[in-house]
């Protein structure tokens, strides 16, 4: 028993001082990892907002009786679909400035993220939304309840649980493809990376801090997506 | 008797090459309590639809106490009607669905307020005293705070009247009310809606596959045949004595199933 104890504690202590010796440097190299996260964060939470908002707006946009807003949006989700992601940053960052309209790098990378995630995230959103059952909608208008109030009040609640787990999905992959950021001279947490390994050459810490940083930031909006779609459809369990 | 409260003339409705209701005139009288049965196919639901304007007509005119209701009246002519035309008009009738629709992320209580506050306009105390009477009349006051999803296929459906009879309506279309219900249920839902009948305050129009219901609550029954009424009458007439063989040939079909 106290042979098998002293044989834990030996391995944790060797573990330990393995794992001093390799990261002895993380001190000298981790303020600039976590200014960089730092950014990554502000343009992560910006980005989502604006993607989030244009999801709902264009989503909904594209199934309105009235012909124009369909368009509109129909234009906007296939215009950014269809491009790259860091042409559009290009774009945003360096041709509309000829076109007098300058940005600030933060505001071309969020313009860039939340639009082009929008537009995935509005194929969400209608999907959602087309899943509910049309029967929800008959019965608004054979009580008389105008459309918008059916839309805002009766077919949204029920479509926002069905669009999480595609939501979540697409914050993840925006809150990765923020990496892109550098071509617009933001510092983020990967740009970070690369400088402090042009300077320390410690390849392996560096980059296995920044993996651990995006990874828990992954998780942080799985889970926030998962305590969202237990709370709304907690309606749905039965018996109680 | 007075005008009519519901009145179908030579209503057509299709879909693509089919014709579900052909050339239909209908009537049905204030305070009278009407069932449609037929074979399904037969234009019976369609009837209800277009009445709630759930779907458009391809010709014809639906009147509702002596004004149109697909159409409004204008320089001296119909012309096909505006949204808020159709609001105005529509809000007169109510409609108690086969499959319930009721909204699943609303307490029963909550299901009943919803319309009474966003479409009528009443406070929420108001119209929280309105729904707990419904309530209580379909005897669900305990299950008030309970989501649809924690209750029975037959109190579901009694909150479902009580939420339509919350607007106030003066015409209730019942469409199928039973057919979704496990057998042992069908009798709470059947006795609320015998009470609305025995009543008279409203006009009842409802289509059902529960023939001794129907002849038990009916004014008058009809037979729906091809987008057509091919036989109508008193309950005792229609299936004490048949004339139309179609109609003879339903009903025998049915008994039979039994």
């Amino acid at each position: 028993m106290t042979f098998r104890l002293a044989a834990i504690a030996a391995l944790i202590a060797f573990l330990f001082g393995l794992t001093v010796a390799t990261f002895s440097e993380l001190r000298v190299f981790l303020p600039a990892l976590l200014r960089g996260a730092t950014v990554t964060i502000e343009i992560s939470i910006m980005s989502a907002l604006l993607f989030w908002a244009m999801s709902f707006i264009a989503g909904i946009g594209r199934l309105n009786p009235i012909a124009p807003i369909r368009w509109a949006s129909t234009v906007y989700i296939e215009v950014f679909r269809g491009t790259s992601l860091l042409v559009i940053l290009f774009w945003f960052f360096f041709v509309l400035p000829s076109f007098g309209v300058v940005l600030t790098p933060t505001q071309a990378a969020v313009l860039g993220l939340g639009l082009n995630f929008g537009a995935y995230g509005a194929e969400v959103v209608r999907g959602a939304v087309t899943a509910v059952p049309s029967g929800q909608k008959e019965a608004s208008a054979a009580l008389n309840i105008p459309d918008w109030k059916c839309m805002l009040r009766i077919v949204i609640p029920q479509a926002i649980p069905v669009a999480i787990p595609g939501l979540s999905n697409l914050t993840i992959e925006m809150i990765k493809a923020t990496a892109l950021v550098s071509a617009v001279t933001l510092v983020d947490i990967t740009f970070a990376s690369v400088q402090q390994n042009q300077i320390h050459y410690r390849t392996l810490d560096i980059f296995l801090v920044a993996l651990i940083i995006y990874y828990c930031f992954s998780q942080l909006i799985r889970f926030g997506g998962a305590i969202l779609e237990a709370r709304t459809t907690r309606h749905l369990a039965r018996g109680q | 008797m007075t005008r009519p409260k519901i009145r179908f003339e030579r209503v057509t409705k299709r879909y693509g090459a089919l014709t579900v209701l052909d050339g239909l005139d209908f009537e049905v009288a204030e305070g009278e309590v009407v069932t449609v049965i037929g074979p399904s196919g037969s234009g019976k639901t369609t009837v209800l639809r277009v009445l709630m304007t759930l779907e458009g007509i391809q010709d014809g005119v639906i009147w509702v106490s002596g004004e149109p209701l697909n159409m409004m009246h204008s320089k001296g002519g119909l012309v096909p009607a505006s949204k808020a035309h159709i609001r105005k008009i529509r809000s007169r009738i109510g409609m108690v669905f086969q499959n319930f629709n009721l909204f699943p992320h609303m307490t029963a209580l909550e299901n009943c307020i919803e319309a009474p506050i966003q479409s009528l306009g009443l406070s929420k105390a108001e119209a929280v005293e309105r729904a707990m009477e419904l309530l209580t009349m379909v005897g669900l006051t305990d299950k008030r705070d309970q989501y649809p999803s924690q209750l029975s296929g037959g109190q579901q459906q009694r909150v479902a009247i009580a939420r339509a009879l919350a607007m106030r309506p003066e015409t209730i279309l019942f469409d199928e009310p039973t057919s979704a219900l496990d057998p042992e249920m069908v009798g709470e839902v059947l006795s609320v809606i015998r009470e609305l009948a025995a009543e008279h305050s409203y006009t009842i129009l409802m289509v059902t596959h529960q023939m001794g219901f129907a002849r038990e609550i009916s004014d008058r029954v009809c037979f729906f045949d091809g987008g057509k009424i091919v036989e109508q009458g008193p309950p005792d007439d229609i299936f004490g004595n048949p004339q139309n063989p179609r109609l003879q040939q339903f009903l025998s079909k049915v008994l039979e199933a039994r």
